[in-house]
């Protein structure tokens, strides 16, 4: 569960109390009324205090352009345009899982004659288990968010009159359809079931809560074109953001990858020829992988003019790329 | 969005607590009601303690389910088959049967424990008007999510017989839900039933 609170005063005797994130019930210590949150339709509306201020989102920026594979000029060229803060709103739902997953593992054991056995061991696992889930609540457009990543702060409840905010675009319905699932299949994930035969869970929607975080967005130019970044207003970290990269970098990349990958390529198709009992696969792995290589340095050529971080839409990920290259290397399997 | 002191929907008198209780007891008409939703009076009962239990009085809440249960077919690995019948009143792989949900915050043994205990053996109580200047404990669970753990008790005991469950077919029709306060007493050894 999130470490979340949400300060409030009692309306009957003004004490300051606070509420757990996600609850809707709460005794007033000071005069013991018990007080009930009575949210929109259900959904309880609260706000993470803006704690960072506008020198510490551009410091933080400034130190981000140090890091990684981006220009070398950037902390020297890079100039701070505008800054400016920005809450974001977030789907933030809390359930429970309650259920039961069977079914069977198979193990496979081979003896000295080479002969193979199957074991099937059967499996029983209960799930009674919390979980928690967050998603952002508007197109975030080029902001690089997509979830939740911190859930510790001071909150209160949200009056957005004097705060600028990006407006909810997605239904609660959709929220807890997304979390019912996210929940569901995290909890058939930790069962480690293999081949499931039975399978009852059931999904308690506990809470379902609107989370206004504050993010401060910095835009910045180098070289007369425009970059931005996302600096979380809570804790100081950048979130995301687009950068220059650096063409030394890139060339590097290209080269030392082309060298690299050549190398172990010819090294195992020589290596291959003086061994003649693995039939040119010890030569088929070795392009493989110097193709992969390969591979790799081109994707860092190609993309490194520009350094993205963050969840963008557009952006692949490493998960990604390798699946590309595992789509390569079956190909090359066929072509065998 | 509004913060509001909860009042008795019978009297309109002011509900005092000192716990994060859902469940919501008027102590001058003696009306429960609940807020899931909208308001709801609910019906309940409160079981008499045991005179001869020692040790603190406290009342734990539990939804008490009435359903039907029906098993099409089962399939148990490596153990003799539990027999669902054993619980049900009546024919073989039919009938009706109290499902016990404790509505406290418990961990995960102590649900299953007491859930197990009260639907293989339902307990037995004469029953009382007030809770006499005993403790409750707070409800967190509420009546709808009490349908669906009723469900879960069913193949949890069936689970937890020997042999391993890959098969279960069934169907299980909730007919009924109510709220009872069932008597405990705190111990060295953690909480007992003091029926």
């Amino acid at each position: 569960m999130a470490d979340i609170s949400v300060g409030l005063n009692c309306p009957t005797c003004g004490g300051a109390i606070s509420i757990p994130e996600g609850d809707n019930v709460v005794p007033c210590q000071y005069c013991g009324s018990t007080l009930f949150i009575e949210g929109d339709q259900g959904v309880s509306t609260i706000a993470f205090n803006l704690k960072m201020q506008r020198d510490n989102a551009m410091g933080a920026t400034q130190q981000w352009w140090r890091r990684g594979w981006k220009a070398r000029d950037l902390p020297k060229m890079g100039k701070v345009t505008e800054t400016y803060p920005i809450f974001l709103p977030f789907w933030k739902a809390n359930t429970k899982v309650a259920g039961w997953i069977c079914g069977y593992e198979e193990r496979r054991h081979t003896d000295s004659k080479g002969n193979v056995r199957v074991e099937r061991i059967p499996k029983e696992v209960m799930i009674l288990q919390d979980y928690a889930y967050s998603e952002i609540a508007c197109d975030p457009g080029d902001l690089g968010i997509r979830s939740l990543k911190n859930l510790t702060g001071e909150t209160g409840f949200a009056d957005f009159d004097m705060i600028p905010t990006f407006e909810a675009t997605t239904s609660k319905d959709d929220a807890i359809v997304h979390a019912k699932n996210d929940a569901e299949a995290r909890a058939t994930a930790s069962a480690r079931v293999p081949n499931v035969t039975f399978k009852r869970l059931h999904v308690f929607p506990k809470s379902l809560t609107m989370i206004y975080y504050p993010v401060w967005v910095v835009r910045y130019s180098y070289h007369d074109r425009m970059y931005m970044s996302t600096v979380d207003a809570v804790t100081g970290q950048v979130l995301s953001g687009r950068a220059p990269g650096d063409p030394l970098f890139q060339s590097m990349a290209m080269t030392g990858g082309a060298v690299a990958g050549g190398l172990v390529a010819a090294g195992t198709i020589i290596a291959s020829g003086a061994e003649y009992m693995n039939d040119g696969r010890l030569a088929l792995v070795g392009v493989g992988i110097g193709i992969v290589i390969l591979f790799l340095a081109y994707r860092f050529f190609r993309h490194g003019s520009e350094r993205i971080e963050g969840d963008f839409k557009e952006k692949k990920t490493m998960k990604q790329a390798l699946q590309q290259v595992q789509g390569v290397a079956k190909q090359l399997e066929g072509l065998r | 969005m509004k913060v509001i002191q909860v009042k008795c929907p019978q009297c309109n008198s002011p509900i005092q607590s000192k716990v994060r209780d859902h469940l919501f007891y008027c102590t001058q008409c003696n009306t429960m009601h609940t807020r899931n939703g909208g308001i709801e009076k609910l019906d309940y009962e409160i079981g008499e303690f045991n005179q001869s239990a020692q040790g603190e009085r406290l009342y734990m809440p539990f939804w008490r389910v009435y359903a039907t249960l029906v098993v099409h077919s089962k399939d148990v690995e490596g153990g003799s088959l539990f027999k669902l019948t054993q619980w049900i009143k009546g024919a073989s792989n039919t009938g009706n049967m109290f499902i016990y949900i404790p509505a406290t915050e418990l961990d995960n043994a102590g649900f299953r424990a007491l859930s197990g205990r009260f639907t293989s053996n339902p307990p037995k109580y004469s029953t009382r008007l007030n809770f006499g200047n005993v403790n409750r404990l707070p409800a967190t669970i509420s009546k709808q999510e009490a349908a669906n753990l009723a469900d879960f008790v069913v193949v949890t005991m069936e689970a937890e017989q020997p042999g391993v469950l890959q098969r279960l077919n069934y169907t299980l029709t909730v007919n009924d839900t109510k709220l009872v306060f069932l008597p405990f007493v705190k111990g060295p050894q953690g909480m007992m039933p003091a029926l």
